[in-house]
């Protein structure tokens, strides 16, 4: 039977290689081997996952790529998942976002390339998609019990719809019950104090370390 | 093909999801025909000068598309082009174009690379969010500067009437119409009642509310219209182009390849931008507009996306007759010499690369009224310079300017500039003394860099 460094090094090696069906069968590898679930999503998936991050944010690596890995790690994690669950256990994670593109906003990349950043970085997210409805992102967050409430855009006319979201959160008297995150090419620091969002990110590096920096808050 | 027939096709074209269609077509293909046709960057150069080079990408880009085909991404599905539908449009592809009425009327052509002619110049706000308070009078001080031909996106109305516009509300249906009644009162009081106006009222499919002969934009002013990245088009641009081809508009097409995106780093990037400017042919544009960003930079002088522009340049320059222009998105800000260099070193290396202009604006996010008429004027001026020099001349210039701004490009440590009303004296339009001395001071310093200025 393979070492327990022999099994993390195949889950390293099958993010690093973009490789779904090496990473599922890497973890598999890891729960026969009586690897901790947790050791192993750290050690196997997580490291270099994060490696990749910093090699994306220093153009190494470009969005393909860093989709593919996170692709890979999501389904590994499942695995792992699976068997915690099932042990009684739960997988440690950063915490749960839910995350979208406003109404009226069709611009997927920004999102995707923050999903997998958060991913790579630790955080469980809920991608609702594109043109999220306002109310869409609350109930979302209510469903899945999430901490976070992420929410991009892309154009100056359909940032006012992250206003929308935090004005629905209040009227519902949820205001506080989610940490929100705003981001997107027109969006700034200024804008996000106006509307009364918890944070901001200018690009999706800055949204793992303000997620990072701010967790006594939404934790 | 018509546009009845690529309506048809967004109707009934193969379905799949967007995350699909980016991933195994688009970037699969790009890492395939990159391999298959050697494009690659060097990690040095800012300015292309293989020939061989520029239609190898070519080659790529025109297979990507017919490999890819054109998402559409609200109902889903894809639509996709023949060979013999690709090389038809292309070859029935405008060369040449007039905009604008009676004296006014301008001409734009397709451009060669190192072709002397002065590329055409597009110019305005470019879409920067614009005060309805400042919205004439800046469209005013650009389109009194004889040197720019058409005005280029005369200012995005993010607010009316005290209140931010929802797309496809009552608001923005009335902020399209005084867009386009305040852009014609601009150029009126110019004296160029026909210059032609590049216009993009609002995003949204009201913008075609800024439509009217009398007040409004005319059917001589191009209409600009942006394909999402990367190679998709959403119903927004599909109804507009519905309207606007049969009313007889020149049709302006953008495409924003995204460098460091699903085409991967520079040199897959212009197989897209290729691929782009030929989707957009095919969906009937008569001009095309390449205006790639950067997934980390988020403008278009980096090292990365000056290199990118040019190549994909020459190769549509080389190997079809498609009218082209290239945007030029800065990190530094009007105001501040960093962002006439950065201006100038994109133009540099696109001009000889037989592109047409359009600019130049500062990236996102934008500064209120945060465009200078002035700039404008220096911009078509480097323009005009930039024709007269051979890529190999051009490129060392490039080098140079880039040698100035490259350690200031993020969005943090560029030079954050001001807004027109303080460079320019908005009653009588003319520059501060400040703001002057810039022009001054800059355009002497290009000049001693090489830019050989009439």
């Amino acid at each position: 039977m393979a070492t327990q460094e022999e099994v993390l090094a195949k889950m390293r090696a099958s993010i690093e290689d973009y490789d779904k069906e090496a990473a599922v069968a890497a973890a598999r590898e890891a729960l026969e081997a009586g690897i901790d679930p947790n050791l192993a999503m750290e050690e196997g998936f997580a490291k270099p996952i994060r490696a990749l991050g910093e090699a994306f944010d220093r153009m190494e690596i470009f969005l393909p790529q860093l989709v593919m890995a996170a692709d890979a790690m999501k389904a590994g994690v499942t695995v792992l998942e699976e068997a915690i669950l099932a042990s009684g256990s739960t997988l440690e994670k950063k915490g749960v976002v839910v995350l979208g593109t406003v109404e009226g906003d069709i611009h997927d990349i920004g999102k995707t390339v923050v999903m997998a950043m958060l991913q790579a970085g630790g955080y469980e997210v809920h991608d609702l998609g594109v043109e999220v409805p306002t109310p869409r992102f609350i109930q979302a967050a209510e469903e899945i019990n999430a901490n976070i409430i992420g929410m991009s855009a892309l154009l100056s006319t359909t940032m006012l719809r992250q206003r929308d979201v935090i004005e629905l959160l209040c009227n519902k008297g949820l205001a506080g019950r989610y940490f929100t995150i705003v981001g997107g090419a027109p969006v700034t620091q200024k804008w996000a104090d106006e509307i009364g969002a918890d944070a901001y990110a200018r690009d999706a590096v800055e949204a793992v370390k303000v997620l990072d920096a701010s967790r006594e808050k939404w934790a | 093909m018509n546009f009845k027939e690529i309506a048809r096709r967004a109707e009934t074209g193969p379905m799949m999801t967007t995350d699909d269609f980016l991933m195994q077509r688009v970037s699969a293909n790009v890492m395939k025909l990159q391999k298959k046709y050697d494009v690659h960057w060097d990690g040095k150069s800012l300015v292309n000068l293989d020939d061989d080079l520029a239609d190898r990408t070519w080659q790529a880009g025109r297979e990507l598309l017919l490999s890819a085909g054109l998402y559409s991404a609200n109902s889903r599905r894809v639509i996709e082009f023949s060979e013999t539908e690709v090389e038809h449009a292309l070859r029935f592809a405008p060369r040449r174009l007039q905009m604008g009425q009676g004296k006014d009327q301008v001409t734009i052509y397709h451009r060669s690379v190192e072709d002397p002619r002065p590329p055409f110049a597009f110019s305005g706000p470019f879409n920067a969010d614009t005060h309805e308070t400042m919205f004439v009078h800046l469209n005013e001080a650009f389109a009194q500067e004889r040197i720019i031909d058409c005005l280029f996106l005369p200012g995005y109305l993010k607010e009316l009437d005290g209140l931010m516009i929802r797309p496809n509300s009552g608001l923005s249906s009335r902020a399209a119409v005084l867009y386009g009644q305040w852009s014609r009162e601009a150029v009126r009081r110019a004296g160029r009642p026909g210059m032609p106006i590049c216009g993009h009222a609002v995003m949204a499919l009201n913008e075609m509310a800024c439509t009217n002969e009398e007040w409004g934009l005319r059917s001589t002013d191009p209409r600009a219209m942006v394909l999402l990245s990367e190679l998709q088009v959403d119903d927004v641009t599909m109804a507009r182009m519905g309207f606007y081809l049969p009313y007889g508009c020149p049709i302006y097409i953008a495409f924003t390849p995204l460098v460091g995106g699903y085409g991967g780093g520079p040199d897959g990037t212009a197989i897209v931008a290729v691929a782009s400017f030929i989707a957009s042919v095919m969906l009937g544009a008569d001009i095309c507009h390449l205006g790639p960003q950067h997934i980390k930079y988020r403008m278009q002088t980096n090292n990365m996306s000056l290199w990118m522009g040019s190549l994909a340049q020459q190769a549509v320059a080389r190997n079809s007759h498609i009218i082209a222009t290239t945007s030029h998105t800065t990190a530094g800000r009007p105001g501040s010499a960093q962002y006439a260099y950065e201006f100038a070193a994109l133009e540099l290396a696109v001009v000889p690369s037989g592109s047409n202009v359009s600019g130049p604006r500062p990236a996102e996010p934008l500064g209120w009224n945060n465009v200078s008429p002035l700039m404008g004027r220096l911009f078509v001026e480097v323009g005009h310079a930039a024709a007269k020099l051979t890529r190999a001349q051009a490129a060392e210039i490039v080098a140079r300017l880039y040698e100035k701004y490259k350690d200031r490009i993020t969005f943090e440590e560029a030079p954050k500039g001001l807004p027109f009303e303080k460079m320019y004296d908005v009653e009588t339009l003319s520059p501060t003394p400040e703001h002057q001395a810039l022009y001054d001071e800059v355009k002497e310093e290009l000049a001693r860099l090489g830019v050989p200025f009439e």
